[in-house]
């Protein structure tokens, strides 16, 4: 550390203070950055990288509760420590010192705030898209039970024929397209009731294409009437059970609803969208 | 109708004096001012250059920022950088006839800050460093403060405003007049004809030398402590040698200090032993700086405030804190209340005054300090507590965080006083002294 500097010189990767840890002060930094973590279930998660001049660890002295984050200097940095007491002795006597902590509290409140809209609107957008609520739901059921093929085919809007909306595994076929009636899933998208094949070689009902398939699960969605099917299958010997079954119908509720959403969304777009070229045309004219 | 006495939106506040008082005062007035959306303008009229070198450019200062000013000015965002200091301090070495000790600073952290009020002493330009008072300045305009080089030479009332007068034919009306002034007579008389009772606090003379060293030498023998001197002479109070870039700045305190004040100083024992021996030493600059001893009764009237050592300052020690603190407290009261000596009254004065109080406490402290350095017994007894606190880190630091809080000016001279009331520390002192007074019988 230079003569002509203040503070106390922190080097790489150096913690300065760590997540649960008691807090008794606060600190500037006069030169580099600090980065904070905090612990998360899936390692330290960075919430935020401070540059020279910026207050942290100012919650600890407020609040009195344990640190909540840890600050861990990046490369040379230089610290300088401000004391609780001779801090709040100095407010007490002048509260508009307090008025620049404030101020940083208050930007990361706000900066806060929109990271939080903008998960929310992450979140919203799984709602809105029927690919990606697709998606999502058949993620859900690979959790849920193990399989090696899974798909959601829901019916087009001829309400004719089911076409493959989201797939996962290697035996399928993106551009099969089945009517009505047609194959194990036209066929449970005609009855409404769910079914478990553990030999789809000897089911008539099977179109096999080029398709490798020894077991699978087949389970209407339903809205009312039926929208679609919920496909798991698998490729090897591997069978399903009647659990399996139960537990797949029960997600498929879910599922329903999920998807009636985000197509209902997804027409309040387009109707609006519409609304709104008609009244800019009306505009025009 | 509207109080005539609450700046409006373009009110205008002639700051005469860009010192650190006058710049706090600017940089807090403009941010409290935007935070209430009012546009306020600022002036302030400072004839001084103060990146020169030498005499023209210094405001005359040890140059010492305490820790506590440090802190508070890290917490308005103001850091110091290393463009500004000189030097980072963490520790005092307090010299006596009879020893040495070391006081630390509590978290072995450098925290307080030597600086140049002015560009330094002759020939330090161009090391790429930057004044303290010039750099507070800088940051007052930054806030939107407008920086004139003129000297005022008049002030009066017109139409029950202050009006500006300089020699060179300026006028300018101004809603509220700031005097950032220092203790300098002639620049005193200014507010003194306004009649409004305000006369120049009383003063002493202190001395201020800059000794020229090698800058390895000067690290070497100084390191990053200030060395205080506590010395049987009659006349000095105290005398600390502030170690800078390639100078120490000595300054020594008392009654009437004069030219020969130094020399005398420098050819003391306990000082010479300090300083290297065997290297000539150059003494760059000296001077012989009014101390403001005794602040005047009335700082303000209507439109008028007076402020930093013009006013009240702390007794000999950190002036700069006491800048700031005067400095901002004028402030909020000039944006948040008024400019009438009403307001001034009920919200500059306790402020004003809490620090003439305090002052109180601190004439005590420095009387048993005297004590303390006259008598052999009283000097050792003390020595042998801090030497005892120092070496054990498990002890409690009575003693030596009152001589720290008293010497770096870190703690208003109120609490310290009541912190040497201690029964444990008295009992400490008095141990020792008894011992040292029972071995010089023998």
């Amino acid at each position: 550390m230079r003569e002509d500097e203040l503070g106390r010189m922190y080097s790489e990767g150096e913690q300065i203070f760590g997540e649960g840890q008691e807090g008794d002060r606060m600190y500037v930094i006069q030169a580099g950055r600090v980065k904070i973590t905090k612990k998360s279930r899936t390692g330290d998660m960075t919430i935020a990288v401070l540059e020279s001049g910026d207050i942290f660890g100012e919650m600890a002295l407020f609040d009195k509760l344990p640190r909540s984050a840890t600050a861990t200097a990046m490369g040379n940095t230089r610290v300088l420590t401000i004391d609780k007491d001779k801090l709040f002795q100095t407010i007490s006597r002048d509260p508009t010192l307090a008025f620049r902590i404030i101020s940083s509290m208050s930007s990361r409140i706000r900066r806060l705030d929109d990271e939080l809209i903008q998960v929310k609107k992450n979140k919203l957008n799984i709602c809105t898209d029927l690919d990606e609520t697709c998606e999502y739901i058949l993620e859900e059921a690979k959790n849920v039970i193990p399989a090696e093929n899974g798909s959601i085919m829901l019916l087009d809007e001829d309400g004719e024929t089911l076409s493959v909306r989201a797939a996962f595994g290697k035996e399928w076929n993106p551009k099969i397209k089945l009517r009505v009636g047609e194959g194990v899933a036209g066929d449970v998208l005609k009855t409404g009731k769910a079914e478990l094949i553990n030999s789809v070689s000897q089911d008539a009902r099977f179109k096999s294409g080029s398709a490798k398939i020894s077991s699978m699960l087949c389970v209407p969605l339903k809205w009312k009437t039926s929208i679609g099917t919920l496909n798991m299958s698998n490729s090897s010997n591997k069978l399903f059970t009647l659990e399996d079954l139960k537990m797949l119908r029960s997600l498929a509720m879910y599922a329903s609803i999920a998807i009636q959403n985000a197509k209902s969304c997804a027409q309040l777009k387009s109707t609006t969208e519409e609304m709104i070229m008609h009244v800019s045309l009306l505009d025009v004219s | 109708m509207a109080d005539p006495f609450i700046l409006e939106d373009g009110s205008h506040i002639a700051v005469v004096g860009g010192g650190p008082t006058g710049s706090f005062f600017s940089i807090f007035a403009l941010r409290m001012a935007k935070m209430i959306n009012k546009n306020l303008r600022v002036t302030i009229y400072e004839p001084k250059d103060f990146s020169k070198d030498g005499p023209l450019g210094c405001n005359r200062c040890g140059g010492i920022i305490s820790e506590l000013l440090v802190q508070a000015l890290a917490v308005e965002g103001i850091n110091l950088s290393d463009r500004i200091v000189q030097r980072g301090i963490d520790s005092y070495k307090l010299h006596t006839d009879h020893g040495t000790v070391s006081i630390d600073t509590p978290t072995h952290e450098k925290r307080i800050a030597a600086v140049y009020r002015g560009g330094g002493p002759k020939g330090t330009m161009g090391q790429e460093k930057e004044s303290f008072d010039g750099f507070l300045l800088n940051l007052a305009r930054q806030e939107g403060a407008l920086h004139v080089p003129l000297k005022i030479d008049h002030i009066e009332y017109r139409n029950s405003k202050p009006v500006l007068l300089s020699r060179e034919g300026d006028v300018q009306e101004a809603d509220l007049v700031v005097g950032a002034i220092g203790v300098k007579s002639q620049t005193s008389k200014l507010f003194e004809h306004m009649r409004f009772g305000y006369r120049r606090p009383e003063t002493v003379t202190a001395a201020i030398a800059e000794i020229g060293f090698d800058r390895d030498i000067l690290s070497e023998r100084f390191g990053a402590s200030v060395h205080l001197f506590l010395l049987p002479l009659k006349e000095i109070k105290f005398a600390a040698m502030i170690p800078k870039g390639t100078y120490v700045t000595i300054c020594i305190l008392g009654k009437n200090m004069n030219v020969r004040s130094v020399n005398e100083f420098l050819d003391h024992p306990a000082v010479a032993a300090v300083l290297p021996a065997s290297v000539p030493y150059k003494i760059g600059c000296r001077c012989l700086p009014q101390m403001n001893v005794r602040a005047p009764g009335v700082p303000f009237t209507d439109r008028v405030v007076m402020c930093g050592d013009a006013g009240s300052t702390r007794l000999f020690k950190d002036g700069l804190g006491a800048a700031y603190l005067m400095g901002k407290a004028a402030a909020k009261t000039a944006v948040f209340h008024g400019v009438s000596a009403d307001h001034f009254r009920r919200e500059y004065l306790p402020v004003y005054r809490s620090i003439v109080n305090d002052n109180r406490y601190g004439k005590i402290l420095f009387q048993a300090t005297d004590l303390f350095k006259k008598y052999k017994t009283l000097t050792r007894g003390m020595l042998k507590v801090i030497s005892r606190e120092q070496e054990d880190q498990y002890r409690s630091k009575r003693l030596s965080s009152v001589l720290w809080d008293m010497f770096t000016g870190n703690e208003r001279y109120k609490n310290i006083f009541f912190r040497t009331l201690n029964f444990p520390l008295q009992h400490d002192l008095l141990c020792e002294i008894t011992k040292e007074f029972i071995a010089g019988k023998a």
